[in-house]
Formats: structure tokens, C-alpha cells, sequence
């Protein structure tokens, strides 16, 4: 029990040095942010996909917003992937089609497999261009971001571009607040400091792009997968792609406003996380393919975020056994130190990578909400080991995984 | 005390112990005072002439008084609605502008020109100027922001602190500090020992002289990368190490190295190249795709490049090399940037930190 429970502080110690490590990298290293000063160039021609189910709450303005960007207008088609909606979706964007003519061709979807990579899969039929760009109804993009995000594809090592999710409806209730703090947290530290470090940026599946050329040589878009970014990204790394991750290319989302929409969201997550673990994690570390050393170390490490909620519950049940049963570690002293020196930086290293998110913001006063993120934390520890159990368990109870829409609360179309 | 009062007093106090840190936390859910989304610029779409043209608005406003100065040779003095005041030059006339004693050098007012206007040397404006004619510098003149609707000609060791929007050429003389966003809607020259920052227009060139570079475009039709596609097509090979493409030789895709590469003299390559190491491309080469340096690339004399070039740390280019073409513009952007003289890049040239115009070696 004992070994056990030194094992899985010794791999949360792993995940603490990495927040250090990042959020440092952040505040003081060379941040890298090369095609974002790309203001000219013959431009490509590109897709622009919105993957639409049931939005009739939020469609509208994405579309409006795509319609004013900057992109040249004969060189971009906007693809709303209308994806088996029972609600208005249909009869919206079949509106903005004959106000916008020739810029706008839906794929209204009425049947097939459920979930975002399957209408995605099945849209590709309506994709002739070499620059893909993917968005999620919610989004609201701005002028200059379709530039933005195709700038990236004038490298040719590139197959993947994530832009960062800032939440708009942050100042709706306590949980979108802790919402904003954490997308803080995850894109302005995490993903800029992965790609300052020459790590792995995650493809987030919305403000984001793929080149189809690459899209082709990994095999598609895999419908099997209930997070079809996470997936995404591994494949194109273990051929030789990159993803790049652009903190300047902002776009908003609406985020959760009740925690059962939350607690269903980041199951899913979850769940389709851990199905990458599983299906790359050892060929990622040992196999024979084009990612770096660094690449592999951190591309592990990136899939095993979500399997930690479960072994950091297991941890503190043997912390808890270990106390009861009146054994003290390496005589007491030392395990003494490790909890103290654990307590005082190991359990604030997330908290410091959201604060240190904050203060690159130049926001204020939210920071001081950050105590309040022990709530989120508790509810998403719980919520991806009750995810994480379910999917050890399918097997024997015979639990299919499935596509959960998230819910939107937008009340002006 | 009845220990039923004490316990109930140790949970009150314990309660309040374990409130007071959360205290600002609890305000700031309360108050909101912090509750708005980041600010996601939405509407701005990053254009070089955002600032001239807002200052043009400005300038349009003042037309009608504007007019009236220009036909009755009169100078007139008003308020802007934020409170700057502004001058209006019916006739500017050089020694209008002479200082009566070196702390009169410096203007604070907002300038508007109703034609050409011509500035004495040592000069500062704090302001914006606004010329409807021609503006053409003194030497060692300080802008805070010009808009010229013809053309703007900075005399030797100038500068520009913002923006400077010429609607047809900008020409800056030797050792002028260009800082921020220069550009103009025909042509920009740049002369040697130019310190820049961002700068478009459809002609970059530097070292050129005023006259010949009009005629040295024009004589440049039809050249390879006025037909490069936009992205080259997909195949790309993928190296390792370090790679070297022989001279002369001819690579029909896309190239990516993990390492440095070099480009070896009048070597063509048909797509686009990427280096994480060092990339030097020697003269003559060319790349009809775009140009990626993980680190630093130097590009040698008359290569030419279709795509954009972009680099991490830093770029030098030597004489007689082309970026872009007239019919497909593009970017050259690094950190750090020198350029020999007798560089041509259509489009964009950006350095985030110094750009500088060097003499040819």
C-alpha cells in the first residue's frame, strides 16, 4: 500500500513540476508566436465547417460573423454542418443561404452515426480545399481571425492549428466565473507555454484547423472517437505533423451555466481523452514514428491528464489507510517534509498557473475568485473518476459511449 | 460555560476563520466588478492603416474650414472635440514653421495642410499632421503621425514615433527611425541605416533610388512567383537532420528538416520549405512556396521566395532579392530583420523587434 501510494505522489510530483514548468516558461521565457504577424499573402482558398446540432440559439451569429470577416470573400466557403437537428438550425441557415449566395452551402444531415467527428466525417464530401477551418455553433469569430488561423498552413510541417476559447458569458453565475478562470488557465499558460517549449498544443476540435492533405494521410476524421481533437492531434503528431497553437487568435465561446451541463461535458471529455490514452499512449512513448523525445514525453503526460482524477482519489484513499493503519513512511520525518513541502507548492501549482493566466490577461479582480476553484476542482475529480470507472466497466456492464450535446443557454439569436 | 455554548462558539469562530480568506472571493461574486469577458477585439482586423484612416475622419471633418484657409492663404486655430488643438495652413510656407529659438522647435498642436507642405530641419510634431499636398521633411524632423494624401519624403535621420500612411509613395532617407506602422498605397523606399518596424505596400524597396524603382517593377512581369499557387501542392519530404539541396538542383514538393538547411546556389524548389535549424539559401535560389525558419535565416542575393518568409529569431537578406511579386503580395516577418540594400518585397515587411537597411557588402 505503501510503495503503491509512493508511486502515484511520485507521478502527481511529475504533473506539479509541469504546471511549475509551464506557468515559469510563461511569465519569463521566449514566447513563440510565428505566423501571427502573416498580414499579407495569397491567401488559400478554405472550408470553414460549423458543426451544428440543434443551435438554433446560436447559429445565427456565427454565421453573421463569419459573413464580415476580412478573408477574401472568392476565396472562402462557409459549410454549416447541420448534423440531425430537430429545432429551427435548418430553417436559420437555409435563411442566411439565400442572403449570402455562393458563400454559404449547408450539409443538412438527417441520418448516420451521432457525434461531431461522424457529421464531420460525412461533410468531407463537401471539402475541395487544402485549408480546413473548424468551428463549433457557440463561437462568435472576430474580423481578423480566419487570417489568423489559415497563416499557420503556409508551413508546410504544419497539419493542425487550435486558437484559444475565451468564455462570454463569463459573468453569468459562479460556475462560468470558475469556467473563465480555468480556459484562462488551460490556453494563455498551458497551450502557449506547450507551444513556447516545442511540446505538443492541443487541437481543440473549434477555433481550429486541419490541412486536408494531412487529414488524408492519417485516415480521416475518426468517428469513433468521442473527442475527435484529442484524437486528432496524436495522429498527426505520430506522422510528423504539427499542431500550433496561436494565444493571439481569440474567439468566443459560451460556456456551461448549470453544473449537470458541466458535470456531462467534462465526462465526455474525459472519456474521449482516456480513449486516446489507450489507443496511443505506449506507441506514443515507444513506438517507432516522427515525434521528438520531448514531443513523446509530453505528448504521454498531456494523455494521462484525465486519468489522474482517479489516481489522485486512490492516492488519498491510501494516504488515508496508510494513517489508519499507523504506518509512517521513511520514519515519519521525511514523509513529514514531503506532505509539508507537497502542501505548500504542489497543491497551489494549478492555482498558480490560473493566477499567473489572470495577471497575463491584465484582468483584476477575478483573481480573487480562485479560492472558489477548490468547488470546481472537487466536482471534476468526482466527475471524470465516475467517467473513468464507467468506461473500465463497459465491458463487463455493457455501456455504450455516446455523443452528449452540450446544452446552450444563449437567450438572443 | 455549558460546553453546548462553547462547541456552538468554536464552530461560529471556526467558521469565521475559514470565511475570511474566502472574503474577496465572496465580494467579488457579489459586485461583479470583474465579471466582463476578456476583451476579444472583434471587429478590428489588424489593418496597417486603422490609425491613418481614423485620423483621416478627422481630417474630413475640418474640409469645410479647410477650404476656406486654403482659398483666402490663411492660417486658423480651433479645438478638437477631445481637446487637442489643431492648426489649419491655408498656405504653409516653410518659414512658417521656423522656430524663433530652439524651444520653439517643438509643435503641439494638430497640423492640417490644405496643400503641399514643406518642413525646415530639427523640427518635433507632437501632434498628428495632415497633408492634403505633398509632404516632403527637414532633416532630423520628430513625427508622431503623418498622413499624406500624395507623398511623404523624410529627410536624413527622421522620425516617426506611430504611424505614417502615404496615399502614394513614402520615401525615407538615410538613418531614419521608423517606429511603429509605415505604409502607402504605391510605393515604399528605404534608404540605408532606416531603422523599421511593421511597413506595407506594394513595393518595399531599399537602397533604391527615387526614380528607378517604378520602372524596375514594371519590368518585372511575369516573373515565377506572380503563378506560384497560393499553397503549393501537398507532398511534402521530411528530414530528420540537416539537409543540403544541391545548386541547381530542382525539388518538386515541399521540404521540412528537423534540422539546418541550405539551399545551395540557383537550386529551385517548386513548394515550400521549412528548417528548424539555421537556413541559409545561397544566391540565385528560389522557393515558389513560402520560406519557414524555426531560428534564423539568411537568404543570399537574387534568390527569389513566392510565399511568406518567416522566421523565429531573425532574417537577413542580401541585395537584389525579391519576396512576393505585384500580383501576389506577401510577408517577411521576424523579430529581427536587416535587409541589404537592393532588396524588393511586395506586401509586408514586418519585425517585431528592429528592422534596419544596411548597406550592400
Amino acid at each position: 500500500m505503501v510503495y503503491c501510494l509512493f508511486g502515484i505522489v511520485f507521478i502527481i510530483s511529475i504533473y506539479t513540476a509541469r504546471h511549475y514548468s509551464f506557468t515559469l516558461n510563461r511569465l519569463f521565457g521566449f514566447q513563440r508566436h510565428p505566423y501571427i504577424d502573416t498580414d499579407t499573402a495569397n491567401w488559400p482558398q478554405v472550408t470553414i465547417l460549423v458543426a451544428a446540432h440543434n443551435e438554433e440559439k446560436v447559429v445565427a451569429n456565427i454565421l453573421t460573423a463569419l459573413m464580415s470577416v476580412n478573408y477574401p470573400q472568392d476565396k472562402m466557403l462557409v459549410v454549416p454542418v447541420n448534423d440531425r437537428s430537430t429545432d429551427g438550425t435548418r430553417e436559420i441557415i437555409d435563411g442566411f443561404v439565400d442572403k449570402y449566395p455562393g458563400r454559404i452551402r449547408p450539409f443538412h444531415r438527417t441520418g448516420g452515426k451521432g457525434g461531431k467527428a461522424a457529421a464531420l466525417k460525412d461533410a468531407m464530401e463537401m471539402v475541395e480545399t487544402e485549408v480546413i477551418l473548424i468551428f463549433d455553433a457557440d463561437y462568435i469569430p472576430g474580423s481578423g481571425l480566419i487570417k489568423q488561423l489559415v497563416a499557420p498552413f503556409f508551413d508546410p510541417e504544419v497539419g493542425g492549428v487550435m486558437g484559444r476559447v475565451v468564455p462570454l458569458n463569463v459573468g453569468t453565475n459562479l460556475l462560468t466565473r470558475l469556467l473563465d478562470l480555468e480556459r484562462s488557465g488551460g490556453y494563455q499558460v498551458d497551450q502557449q507555454a506547450r507551444m513556447n517549449l516545442h511540446l505538443v498544443p492541443q487541437h481543440g476540435g473549434t477555433v481550429a484547423g486541419v490541412r486536408l492533405s494531412a487529414l488524408r494521410e492519417i485516415g480521416g476524421w475518426n468517428d469513433n472517437s468521442l473527442t475527435e481533437d484529442t484524437d486528432l492531434t496524436y495522429r498527426l503528431l505520430l506522422n510528423g505533423w504539427q499542431t500550433v497553437y496561436q494565444n493571439r487568435s481569440e474567439c468566443y465561446e459560451e460556456v456551461p451555466e448549470t453544473w449537470p451541463v458541466r458535470i456531462k461535458q467534462i465526462m465526455r471529455w474525459a472519456k474521449g481523452h482516456n480513449q486516446a490514452l489507450a489507443a496511443y499512449a505506449f506507441h506514443l512513448l515507444f513506438g517507432k514514428h516522427r515525434a521528438t523525445f520531448r514531443e513523446r514525453i509530453d505528448g504521454t503526460l498531456l494523455l494521462g491528464v484525465y486519468a489522474m482524477a482517479p489516481v489522485t482519489l486512490l492516492g488519498w484513499f491510501l494516504a488515508l489507510g496508510v494513517f489508519y493503519q499507523g504506518i509512517a513512511p521513511l520514519h515519519g520525518v521525511i514523509a513529514l517534509l514531503a506532505f509539508t513541502a507537497y502542501a505548500a507548492m504542489g497543491n497551489f501549482a494549478a492555482f498558480f498557473e490560473i493566477a499567473a493566466a489572470v495577471r497575463l490577461d491584465y484582468t483584476r479582480s477575478r483573481i480573487c475568485l480562485l479560492p472558489f476553484l477548490v468547488l470546481g476542482f472537487g466536482v471534476s475529480i468526482f466527475s471524470v473518476s465516475r467517467a473513468f470507472v464507467s468506461q473500465v466497466l463497459a465491458p463487463i456492464t455493457g455501456a455504450k459511449f455516446h455523443w452528449d450535446k452540450t446544452e446552450r443557454f444563449r437567450t438572443t439569436p | 460555560m455549558s460546553p453546548a455554548l462553547a462547541t456552538l462558539l468554536l464552530v461560529v469562530l471556526a467558521g469565521f476563520l475559514v470565511t475570511i480568506p474566502l472574503l474577496p472571493a465572496i465580494i467579488e461574486l457579489r459586485l461583479k466588478r470583474d465579471a466582463q469577458p476578456l476583451d476579444v477585439i472583434q471587429q478590428y482586423g489588424g489593418d496597417i492603416r486603422h490609425f491613418a484612416y481614423g485620423f483621416r475622419r478627422i481630417a474630413v471633418e475640418l474640409q469645410p474650414q479647410l477650404q476656406e484657409c486654403v482659398a483666402a492663404g490663411t492660417t486658423v486655430t480651433g479645438a478638437l472635440p477631445d481637446g487637442d488643438e489643431y492648426i489649419l495652413l491655408g498656405h504653409p510656407d516653410e518659414s512658417f514653421f521656423v522656430p524663433a529659438t530652439r524651444r520653439d522647435s517643438t509643435w503641439r498642436s494638430v497640423v492640417v495642410a490644405g496643400a503641399d507642405l514643406a518642413l525646415p530641419d530639427d523640427l518635433t510634431f507632437a501632434k498628428e499632421i495632415y497633408a492634403a499636398g505633398d509632404l516632403t521633411g527637414g532633416e532630423r524632423n520628430t513625427f508622431r503621425a503623418i498622413l499624406g494624401e500624395k507623398n511623404i519624403h523624410l529627410q536624413r535621420a527622421s522620425k516617426v514615433i506611430r504611424w505614417a500612411h502615404a496615399v502614394r509613395r513614402f520615401r525615407a532617407a538615410h538613418d531614419c527611425d521608423l517606429y511603429g506602422r509605415i505604409s502607402a498605397d504605391q510605393e515604399i523606399q528605404l534608404q540605408s541605416g532606416c531603422v523599421f518596424q511593421r511597413v506595407n505596400a506594394p513595393v518595399i524597396a531599399s537602397g533604391f533610388s527615387d526614380t528607378t524603382v517604378g520602372q524596375y517593377v514594371s519590368r518585372l512581369s511575369n516573373v515565377a512567383a506572380d503563378a506560384a499557387p497560393s499553397l503549393p501542392p501537398s507532398g511534402r519530404t521530411l528530414y530528420d537532420g540537416d539537409l543540403e539541396i544541391r545548386a541547381g538542383e530542382v525539388v518538386p514538393g515541399s521540404v521540412v528538416t528537423r534540422g539546418k538547411l541550405h539551399i545551395r546556389s540557383g537550386a529551385r524548389v517548386l513548394g515550400s520549405v521549412k528548417s528548424n535549424g539555421h537556413l541559409t539559401m545561397d544566391s540565385g535560389a528560389s522557393v515558389e512556396g513560402s520560406l519557414i525558419g524555426g531560428t534564423t535565416m539568411h537568404v543570399g542575393s537574387n534568390c527569389r521566395i513566392g510565399g511568406p518568409v518567416l522566421a523565429e529569431r531573425g532574417i537577413v537578406i542580401e541585395s537584389g532579392t525579391h519576396c512576393g511579386s505585384a500580383v501576389n503580395p506577401t510577408t517577411v516577418a521576424a523579430p529581427a530583420i536587416e535587409l541589404e540594400e537592393g532588396v524588393l518585397i511586395f506586401g509586408t515587411l514586418w519585425a517585431r523587434n528592429e528592422g534596419r537597411v544596411v548597406p550592400t557588402a
